[in-house]
């Protein structure tokens, strides 16, 4: 008798308790429809004393000092927002991750930020993994970002639709040691007549390790006539890739090694350079070769260059999960990521050293004289000559493509 | 009271035998449903051989194969035979000291590489053993080579070089871990009897030394073996980018392609596993022969 009670009694409570749960999910939903069209002063007073689960790749120390000791500390002060970073190593996992609470609902989600771009962007957006279009709601996107801007309207072809704001522009250079090389080519054919000249002097990462990918997805541009072609997603039967493998295949003889085998890893084709064994390597970071000089890594002498035809860039951006706790939080968060004075600390090579997403011609004078003065450190080509010599990059699908064609018809061979 | 007692042995073992249960087995028949086409995350996945099918038929797939059978063959070899003379020496030295010391210091020099991870071995190997690295480099500075470019292709060679003598480095002291204790077993005093009866030291190790610590070098050898036959860091740092050796082969596989390379994956993984399991029982079954018929030396 006393356990039919006991069961009665447990029954009624969770019947209150899942009550009581249905009130509050409407209450929050509503919120969170407000903070998307509310203004800038209730989301402020929402967000304070708030604490942010910025979730990113956790790889590189500049990145997480920047955050650690510049962003964090600053944002508290002005804001009285806390800024928790949460090392990943693939953001991916994040995605899975998201995936997996939204197929059981789970509402009060642990992530709040997410650094996202590309495939990524598109998976979580397709899957309904995003919470909704905040960019605009933002002072500093609306008042430093050109969001009409092709390469920052279009992640890897996909809209964002302001589902993420852009953090920060990255394009790929070449390095090399002026001590050893006096002129650098200036396009993909005049690099293969120079692989031929100096023999073993370079090699690429295999796909798919990302930068080797870029590689082979940048010289696809010039072998092929260009990137305008693929702007738009194809099927794989339509495309022609053979000329690129002709090029590939044609300069691997004379590649490190006599092409036999590639470097797995970005990792360990900056070893050979700095080792002095090939004499060129390459980054998706305009600034990294300044900042592998500072750390005494790669030779003084070490400088970047770009090719006639542009390198390939892309901009990456921060978003927020459909089942973030701290959304007020997020928005102040990622509003202090976009201002001028965070995004030229992140310019500075003791930071982080790459490009801004915010529009110099937006800036006010003072802060654009402030971003002439940035030392961005002796191997990074100025700011202009980067825009000047700039390609967007092939829509996500291509990326496979590629690298499963490399992995057939150049690696095997 | 009674039954609780009788009932404890098997209840303390109860979380271990659950934590086999849930994480080895399910993981392997996760692993098996998976290569099957059959997954609890994807509703319209259907029971299929597929991807063992189209492994049987990739070229890739038998290259790798090949050469990660040669590889982990010539490995287990090289190190089954520098542990065991290891082991010998450090024994034939305790047996001539007068001093029953054993010299553990020596003993110790030979063990630190087990401290070492694998990924670190790796690296350390390729920093030692490049074109650039650190004997290429005191070899130019003595005028034995011209340039660093003389020095032997050692590592990401086509034959897997590297990989090899990185594994042997790293597994012949762990053969010398398990076969030593064994032979510090056997009495002097045996030794000074083989000697009055006329037998010489290689006799001695030949008839009384090795038999004993055959089983134990037998298994060793097979953990070895299962070991450089599955695992990932040194191939992937070592290797060269085709063929590639199966545990690298299924990780590109794994991360880098869709739903179906991942079934594909899974299958190469328990093929691993199946191998594996083989040479286990082949080994489990050698090393009873062995152990039924030497034991009795001990008694």
């Amino acid at each position: 008798m006393n356990k039919i009670n006991f069961a009665c009694l447990i029954l009624t409570i969770s019947i209150l308790i899942a009550g009581c749960g249905v009130q509050q999910e409407q209450a929050e939903e509503d919120i969170s429809l407000n903070l998307l069209e509310t203004n800038w002063e209730t989301i402020l007073k929402e967000a304070k004393d708030q604490t942010v689960n910025f979730h990113m790749w956790g790889g590189d120390d500049r990145y997480n000092r920047y955050i650690d000791e510049f962003i964090a500390p600053r944002l508290k002060e002005e804001t009285g927002v806390t800024l928790n970073r949460v090392a990943i190593t693939d953001t991916k996992d994040v995605i899975n991750k998201l995936q997996n609470e939204k197929s059981v609902n789970k509402k009060d989600g642990t992530v709040d930020i997410i650094w996202i771009n590309g495939e990524n962007f598109k998976l979580a957006k397709d899957n309904g993994l995003l919470w909704g279009s905040f960019a605009s709601q933002l002072p500093n996107v609306r008042q430093y970002v050109d969001i009409n801007a092709p390469d920052i309207q279009y992640d890897f072809g996909e809209h964002t639709e302001g589902m993420e704001v852009p953090w920060g522009k990255a394009q790929f250079v070449f390095i090399y040691d002026e001590a050893k090389i006096t002129q650098p080519p200036k396009s993909i054919k005049e690099l293969g007549e120079w692989i031929k000249q100096n023999p073993g002097k370079f090699t690429y990462p295999a796909p798919p390790d990302f930068t080797g990918s870029a590689f082979i997805r940048q010289a696809l541009y010039e072998t092929t006539g260009g990137y305008e072609q693929y702007l738009n997603a194809a099927n794989e039967e339509e495309l022609d890739f053979i000329p690129l493998w002709d090029y590939l295949n044609e300069i691997e003889p004379n590649l490190w090694r006599g092409g036999e085998t590639y470097p797995e890893s970005l990792a360990k084709l900056d070893q050979l350079y700095s080792n002095g064994e090939v004499w060129m390597t390459m980054a998706y970071d305009p600034g990294k070769a300044s900042s592998q000089i500072e750390k005494g890594v790669f030779p003084e002498t070490t400088r970047t260059f770009v090719l006639e035809g542009g390198t390939l860039s892309n901009t990456h951006y921060l978003s927020i999960p459909f089942n973030a706790e701290h959304q007020a939080g997020a928005m102040v968060a990622i509003n202090y990521l976009l201002s001028p004075e965070a995004q030229f600390a992140k310019m500075d090579p003791v930071h982080w050293g790459e490009g801004m997403s915010l529009d110099p011609s937006k800036l006010s004078n003072e802060d654009r004289e402030q971003l002439h003065l940035l030392d961005l450190g002796k191997a990074t080509l100025p700011a202009d000559e980067l825009a000047k010599y700039k390609v967007p990059e092939i829509p996500a699908n291509y990326v496979k493509w590629l690298e499963e064609g490399w992995f057939e018809h150049v690696a095997k061979r | 009271m009674n039954m609780w007692q009788k009932g404890n042995p098997y209840l303390y073992v109860l979380p271990a035998v659950f934590f086999m249960i849930i994480f080895f087995f399910g993981g392997i028949l996760q692993g098996v449903l998976q290569s099957l086409g059959v997954s609890i995350f994807h509703d319209d996945a259907q029971f299929t051989f597929k991807a063992y099918q189209e492994l049987a038929q990739s070229i890739d797939f038998w290259q790798s194969l090949s050469l990660t059978f040669k590889i982990a063959f010539l490995s287990t070899l090289l190190s089954a035979l520098l542990g065991m003379i290891i082991a010998f020496i450090l024994f034939i030295i305790s047996l001539k000291a007068y001093n029953t010391n054993r010299f553990p210091f020596l003993y110790r020099i030979f063990q630190y590489p087990l401290v070492i991870p694998h990924l670190a071995a790796g690296y350390l190997f390729l920093l030692l053993l490049m074109q650039s690295g650190w004997l290429s480099r005191i070899s130019f500075q003595l005028g034995w080579i011209e340039e660093i470019y003389q020095f032997p292709i050692l590592v990401n060679d086509t034959f897997g070089w590297g990989i090899i003598l990185t594994y042997t480095w790293k597994e012949a002291p762990f053969i010398t871990l398990m076969v030593y204790p064994v032979l510090l077993r056997v009495h002097k005093s045996w030794y000074e009897v083989a000697r009055l009866y006329g037998s010489n030291m290689i006799k001695f190790l030949k008839n009384v030394a090795f038999p004993l610590v055959l089983p134990a070098w037998l298994s060793s050898i097979f953990i070895v073996f299962a070991f450089t036959f599955s695992a990932f860091e040194i191939p992937y740092l070592l290797g060269v980018t085709y063929p590639q050796l199966l545990p690298v082969y299924s990780f590109e596989l794994f991360m880098h392609g869709g739903w179906e390379e991942r079934s594909q994956s899974l299958a190469l993984n328990i093929i691993l596993a199946f191998i594996t399991g083989i040479l286990g029982i082949i080994s489990y079954l050698l090393s009873k022969r062995w152990l039924s018929s030497e034991r009795r030396g001990w008694e």
